[in-house]
């Protein structure tokens, strides 16, 4: 490749580590290892921004700013076309960050651990037939002590409460106070104990105190999808970064668009190729290689990095890379409260913007009722928030009235009523999105991305075992919302990728045949590689990944660190 | 550029509502015009460039559009009018965006303009700009029941809002005019000139 010849014709840079990606999976690597003082390099595709960047202005978002355009990067999706077979479009919805410190800047930084069943749903809940489904090779007990210092390091708020789901813990609460809660809490937990389910507060990645160069947060009610002002939000970037920057051993190289891992006659990786801002193929040599840039990118970058002892690209000698790619299964809900009918005072308070709803449910994380399933089955979550505020987009929806278009004194009535009269609270649910033949990542044959590059093609097929589990979540949260006095109340269930969500590809596992990836998130036959983004996960949980992301790859520098000062 | 009434795909908090399109089909709106009413055709067909652009939004054309506007917000003792929102201005600032220029979102407006011109002298014998509100009012009613016509009203529509509810920093909502008919509470740090999304 023309590129690459002229990549090495420049003077590799050499450090001891080398990182591809900057977000969770990258972040506790690069702050475990510089801290202990071993050279690290980062590469990033995106720019460098600090708090200072992060107005909350809705174009920010609207336009994509921090996030890669369409015309320069994206994705091939594939989507069941309903008839058995599959349709083919481009899209740039799978683009979280590109950005210093990756989508964990946008978060909304719900910080839910897994439960000990999720090490081992296979065993604990048997086959599904069409599903691909594992036990983890490594236990709950085993990531505890992580998940513990995740929260102390990166920064978690919340309160521990006793319910019947709650895993175990070594730490008796959370090391930050909850954050600020909106009025609408206390109407949920009347509504709750009244149907006799155990409403949880809900654990963030939020400061609600400072914490070293951070300052707690400011409840400007611009959180997820907005970058953070204040600090508070736990991002690799905010809560690690920085501190790795700081110790002088961890340089991060933005712009940097890695293309090509160059791996040698042993099969071990020796160089990483990337495109500098001008478009320039450039080479960092390094001892030890770590990918962490985003489950459907991290299988690209392997599936194009073949060499001699990869023909297939690394890590797919058994054809197990970019296999059991998986999402966030579950839907939405929503409970609409008109304010015109509750007294003065409540409305006030409903209508109150900054503090957080911060409330979940894990009543069915375990599905125990035979009226809909013969036996148990593995639930979810349904975690209670605000949506992020949108109100160009909100306001633009409601020109539609029955698919007519409305103008006027009737379309400025409907948005008066809108904003100004009712309010809308939303219940997320997330369940397993079940691995299956049908959800993977390839190289696409047709579509490059600008730098020339073939770019990731993901087929999203789900399990509909996900739908039904979905739905009888779902039904689960409208009852709530209707608890809670919602004059209107309904919810969906969705099969599409949930962009934000996606992980798998290079599952870890005891046996080479069926991962790519060993215990301790190496690839089984490439020594010095390691993948630390949230693609080693057999399955993803019924909550968002990010906590377990970041958890996994505290464990991996413990591993790191102790092969490394062994060496 | 030319929306349907799809709607858009919602799913978690951290997609929903925020982007920016939520109306895209992929055809070009000049065809689909044409190929809803072909019998209309709406003179010159020039391209619009940036050194034709004061000829393209001329005196006629910000007449026709600043009247719909009105139409689409009028000034009915609730809330501010299209006119108090800076509508006009902040449209023909919104056309200058590189993401709005991809589109062709200006060449679509300019064309939908003439349009509902020659549709007025069709249907009327004279001017859109000399008729009466009403029946100003019911040529729209009209052409909404197309889809090009329903397109164009939509669009203008989606710039409009714009100037309702973004950061006044944009040239719309001036003294947060919208924001407060609304009573909706903006984030903070608010944007500030060398922090605009087209700042970064």
């Amino acid at each position: 490749m023309g590129l690459a010849a002229k990549g090495e014709a420049q003077a590799p840079q050499q450090f001891e580590v080398c990182i591809v990606g900057s977000g969770a999976g990258a972040g506790p690597i690069a702050y475990e290892l510089a801290k202990a003082g071993i050279k690290v390099v980062v590469l990033e595709k995106g720019d460098w921004y600090t708090e200072q960047d992060f107005v909350k202005d809705e174009q920010l978002p609207r336009h994509r700013v921090f996030r890669s355009q369409f015309d320069e990067e994206r994705h091939v999706l594939e989507l069941p076309d309903g008839e058995g077979g599959w349709r083919r479009e481009t899209t740039a919805q799978f683009w979280g960050g590109n950005i210093v410190g990756g989508a964990s800047n946008f978060m909304s930084g719900y910080f839910h651990r897994l439960k000990p069943s999720d090490f081992r749903l296979a065993s604990t809940f048997g086959p599904i037939p069409g599903a691909n489904t594992v036990d983890w090779p490594i236990s709950y007990e085993e990531l505890e002590p992580y998940y513990a210092k995740v929260e102390q390091i990166v920064g978690v708020s919340g309160r521990v409460v006793k319910h019947p789901r709650l895993e175990p813990r070594s730490t008796r609460d959370y090391p930050f106070p909850p954050t600020a809660e909106h009025p609408i809490a206390a109407r949920f937990d009347n509504a709750c104990q009244t149907l006799k389910l155990h409403p949880l507060p809900m654990a963030r990645a939020i400061l609600s105190r400072p914490f070293k160069q951070r300052l707690s947060c400011e409840y400007s009610g611009y959180c997820g999808s907005y970058g953070c002002h204040s600090g508070a939000k736990g991002s690799s970037r905010a809560a690690l970064l920085n501190d790795a920057v700081a110790s002088g051993n961890c340089r991060i190289i933005t712009r940097a668009k890695v293309y090509r891992l160059n791996s040698d006659a042993q099969g071990r990786v020796s160089s990483a190729d990337y495109f500098d801002a001008s478009g320039k193929s450039r080479r960092i040599v390094a001892n030890i290689f770590v990918v962490a840039c985003y489950a459907i990118e991290s299988a690209r970058l392997l599936l194009a990095s073949t060499g001699e002892k990869h023909p297939k690209g690394i890590g797919n000698r058994h054809d197990q890379l970019g296999k059991n790619l998986h999402c966030c299964a579950g839907g939405t809900g929503h409970g609409v409260f008109k304010l015109d009918k509750l007294p003065l005072e409540t409305a006030k308070g409903l209508k109150q913007r900054g503090p957080f709803f911060n409330r979940a449910l894990q009543d069915w994380y375990v599905i125990d009722d035979k009226t809909a399933f013969d036996k148990p089955v593995k639930g979810g979550t349904l975690d209670f928030v605000f949506d992020p505020p949108a109100p160009t987009s909100e306001a633009n929806a409601l020109k539609w009235q029955e698919g007519n278009l409305l103008w006027g004194t009737p379309l400025k009535q409907k948005l008066k009523a809108h904003f100004t009269q009712s309010r809308d609270f939303k219940f997320e649910v997330f369940c397993d999105w079940l691995t299956n033949d049908d959800c993977y990542v390839t190289l696409d044959d047709e579509e490059q991305d600008k730098w020339g590059q073939p770019v990731a093609r993901v087929r999203a097929g789900f399990h509909p075992h996900d739908l039904k589990v979905a739905q009888y979540l779902v039904d689960r949260g409208v009852e709530v919302m209707k608890a809670m006095g919602a004059d209107e109340a309904w919810g969906n269930v969705f099969s599409d990728p949930t962009a934000n969500l996606v992980a798998g590809g290079c599952r870890f596992g005891k046996d080479p045949q069926t991962s790519v990836l060993n215990p301790d998130c190496r690839v089984h036959d490439c020594d010095n590689l390691y993948v630390t983004d949230g693609s080693f996960m057999p399955n993803g949980g019924s909550v968002t990944p990010t906590l377990t992301i970041y958890a996994n790859a505290f464990r991996v520098a413990d591993k790191l660190l102790e092969r490394l000062t062994k060496d | 550029m030319v929306r349907s009434k799809r709607e858009a795909k919602k799913q978690y908090a951290f997609e929903t509502g925020l982007s920016r399109r939520d109306f895209i089909v992929r055809s070009g709106a000049l065809g689909l015009l044409l190929s809803v009413k072909p019998e209309l055709s709406w003179g010159s067909e020039e391209g619009f460039s940036l050194t034709t652009r004061p000829k393209g939004f001329d005196v006629i054309n910000r007449a026709i559009i600043e009247s719909v506007q009105q139409h689409l917000f009028p000034d009915d003792g609730d809330g501010p009018s299209a006119k108090e929102l800076n509508a006009y201005r902040y449209l023909l600032w919104a056309m200058e965006d590189p993401d709005n220029r991809a589109d062709e979102d200006r060449q679509f407006i300019l064309q939908g303009a003439a349009w509902l011109e020659d549709w007025a002298d069709t249907q009327t014998g004279r001017s859109f700009l000399v008729l009466s509100w009403d029946e100003q009012e019911a040529l729209l009613q009209e052409i909404a029941k197309s889809r090009a016509g329903e397109n164009w009203l939509s669009l203008l529509l989606y710039y409009l809002i714009e100037a309702l509810m973004l950061d006044p920093l944009y040239g719309g909502n001036p003294d947060e005019i919208g924001w407060r008919w609304l009573e909706h509470q903006p984030g903070f740090p608010r944007p500030v000139p060398g922090k605009s999304y087209l700042d970064f």
